[in-house]
């Protein structure tokens, strides 16, 4: 019952003026955003924090938020019109979604991913809003130990569940937490790695100079070598007929809608996953279920919503280890995590108690960004359109803008636009040779809160590491740990699991 | 052959996890101009973290490396091009005048670079008319002025063209 008063509330505090002008201008952006190949909810969060320093941190939470749910949603205009996917958490609605655009049934497509986005959004804040309260009363009782193990854990689910190279991952781990280190020292108040002595270096790295290079500069060098400037778009009839046969077209796909909301949201919910992984295992899982399964890849409705409610779903997943327990699910909400503490809150269960405000003005927000998006998705189908058709040589050189301007604002130093300059090409070229970079975000943002964690407890146990393998003394720290160490090694199991698979296949 | 096409993918992940572990060795280096020790009755040296984690930067590398050595990598067996020649245009031009327009921002200050750059890119990158250019090259700049100076009251750099914004701030805060 607390639960729904405090919800409504939130429902409340979305509604004033400023917070539902900037919900629904941030679902307006996240759509474009999420539509424009090569951009993506991440690169929108990044870009954009730096403009919300004028307005309450709820007001900016929920704008960010609102980007955020936007470009789940407009991912799927141009994996459908274009086949390139808005962004990778768009990637398998381009399986389906494609060919259903080249068979002259791009509204069915277009409308499949809209009412997926929807259900999956749905769903999963409903989710959310049932497990946050209950997990941030747990993590309530966290000490700097079981937050350290906290974030030992985030760390080790990239290298166990990423899917990337493991001496590559855990590279783009330590960098991001080196960078973390640059600048005084917590403790001692001494300078480190200040580099030819430049002053700049003083003040450390700002996480969103590294986030702004890697998903700014980076990721626009990166699709200007994929599409060389152009775009191709399929053609698209819009008309009450169409809209009518694509909703028809849903009722076979509600077991697409189940396993792509409940799986993304708990996909969303671990720390190296996101929205990316999740949308490719519900299309996989729904493909394998599905008693049409070879249709799948031809052009199958539920080919699109599955992979689109995860998508929506996951994002919402993500925020939830974001607000309980201060460690993010995804990318994206490592930013948003990095936003919070710009704007001076302390993220984590505390801000349940200390900023109700701002915690359930964002789940209400969900709520309502979850309508208004579906709402203007569907309504502003041909205006995106008109928007993909802008060439990408002009909307890079906007984007360049947006990057150098957004990297400078929040210190006022050229230096850091410099570095941003340096991080960018440096994400282009790592990126290319399969270096995954959201790692070295998360360790970045996370980097300087994990140092403090570790500092407190190794002062509370005289120097012992022991106390994060302590189960009398500290069980849920030793418990993070140990899940963390096997997650570590898991990926050293693979070969070997897959060699015995093969054994036990041909015998 | 073209410069292009002389750098593979296996040449690139090579030189990569090369220069990555001389940047690990020197974070090293540097990390140990402050204490690198940890015990419990001096706790943790102001260089102990960054030092550490600069040997495990160091220790990847060195996985990497001999993973290509090993051809346990998929970029050790890949002969393609690192990058095609027509992308390459975009990406060099893209990246030199980037960092022109940064040059230039220290010194003729943010807006006056923005229109160069954006003039420069569109004309050189799209097909659209001098007009179209030139509006989009002054336009841009304007906004980008009113949004950060008027409404984040966040002033941007402005160099040798500072003076030239003095009656627009007079305008502005009178």
């Amino acid at each position: 019952m607390d639960v729904f008063i405090l919800l409504l509330e939130g429902i409340f505090v979305s509604f004033e003026p400023l917070n539902l002008g900037l919900l629904i201008f941030g679902c307006l952006i996240g759509l474009f955003v999420g539509a424009m190949p090569g951009l993506g909810s991440v690169n929108g969060v990044a870009i954009l924090i730096p403009i919300t320093f004028i307005i309450p941190p709820t007001a900016a939470i929920i704008f960010l938020a609102a980007v955020y749910y936007g470009a789940m949603y407009g991912g799927a205009i141009s994996s459908v019109m274009l086949g390139i996917p808005g962004a990778s958490t768009a990637v398998a609605t381009v399986f389906d979604g494609r060919p259903l655009a080249v068979k002259g049934e791009a509204m069915t497509a277009l409308t499949a991913a809209a009412v997926g986005s929807f259900v999956g959004g749905t769903v999963s804040v409903i989710l959310f809003t049932l497990f946050a309260p209950p997990l941030a009363e747990v993590a309530l009782r966290f000490n700097a130990p079981e937050t350290f193990a906290l974030m030992v854990m985030a760390f080790a689910t990239f290298v166990g569940l990423g899917g990337d190279d493991v001496p590559k991952t855990i590279f783009s781990i330590l960098i991001g937490l080196a960078l973390s280190t640059i600048g005084l020292d917590l403790i001692t108040g001494k300078p480190r790695l200040i580099f030819f002595n430049i002053p700049g270096f003083l003040h450390g790295i700002n996480f969103l100079v590294l986030a702004i290079g890697i998903y700014g500069i980076g990721e626009m060098l990166w699709t200007l070598e994929e599409t060389k400037g152009k775009v191709q778009m399929s053609k698209l009839s819009v008309n009450m007929k169409e809209v009518g046969r694509a909703f028809g077209a849903l009722k076979k796909t509600i077991m697409a809608m189940n396993i792509g909301s409940f799986l993304g949201f708990f996909v969303g919910i671990l720390p190296a996953a996101g929205a990316t992984p999740a949308s490719l295992m519900s299309y996989g899982i729904t493909k394998q279920l599905s008693k049409n399964s070879k249709e799948f890849g031809s052009g199958v409705p539920a080919g699109v919503v599955a992979p689109e409610c995860a998508n929506n779903s996951a994002s919402t997943g993500s925020m939830l280890p974001m607000l309980t327990l201060g460690i993010p699910g995804s990318p994206t909400t490592a930013i948003l995590l990095g936003g919070m503490i710009l704007w001076g809150l302390t993220p984590g269960p505390l801000l349940f108690t200390q900023e109700p405000e701002f915690v359930w003005g964002l789940i209400g927000s969900l709520y309502i960004a979850n309508f208004f998006t579906l709402v203007l998705n569907i309504a502003l189908i041909p205006a995106f359109l008109m928007v993909l058709r802008i060439p990408f040589a002009i909307l890079a050189p906007v984007i360049f803008v947006l990057c150098v301007t957004g990297g400078y604002a929040p210190t006022q130093s050229l230096h850091d636009v410099w570095l941003m300059l340096l991080f960018g090409f440096a994400g282009y070229i790592l990126r290319k040779l399969d270096y995954p970079v959201a790692p070295a975000v998360l360790s970045i943002v996370l980097g300087p809160l994990a140092e403090k964690a570790l500092r407190q407890s190794l002062i509370l146990s005289d120097g012992s590491m022991g106390i994060f393998f302590d189960m009398a003394e500290k069980p849920i720290a030793a418990i993070i740990m140990y899940i963390a160490i096997v997650l570590l090694i898991m990926p050293a199991f693979g070969p070997l699991y897959r060699k015995f698979f093969k054994k036990a296949q041909t015998t | 052959m073209s410069v292009t096409n002389k750098i593979t993918v296996k040449r690139a992940e090579i030189a990569v996890a090369v220069i990555l572990a001389l940047c690990s060795i020197a974070l090293m280096i540097k990390s140990a101009e402050n204490r690198i020790t940890w015990n419990a009755e001096e706790n943790m040296g102001a260089g102990f973290l960054p030092f550490y984690l600069s040997l495990g930067m160091l220790i990847c590398t060195v996985l990497t490396i001999i993973k290509f050595v090993l051809k346990r990598s998929p970029q050790s067996k890949d002969d393609s091009p690192f990058i095609e020649a027509e992308a390459f245009k975009y990406i060099a031009v893209t990246i030199i005048s980037l960092v022109i327009l940064v040059l230039a921002i220290g010194y003729l200050g943010i807006y006056f670079s923005l229109i160069f750059f954006l003039a420069f890119y569109l004309r050189y990158f799209s097909s659209k008319s001098i007009l179209f250019i030139s509006v989009f090259s002054l336009i841009t700049p304007v906004l980008t002025f009113l949004f950060f100076e008027w409404l984040l009251k966040i002033p941007l750099p402005q160099g040798i063209s500072e003076p030239l914004f003095y009656p627009v701030y007079d305008f502005m805060y009178s």
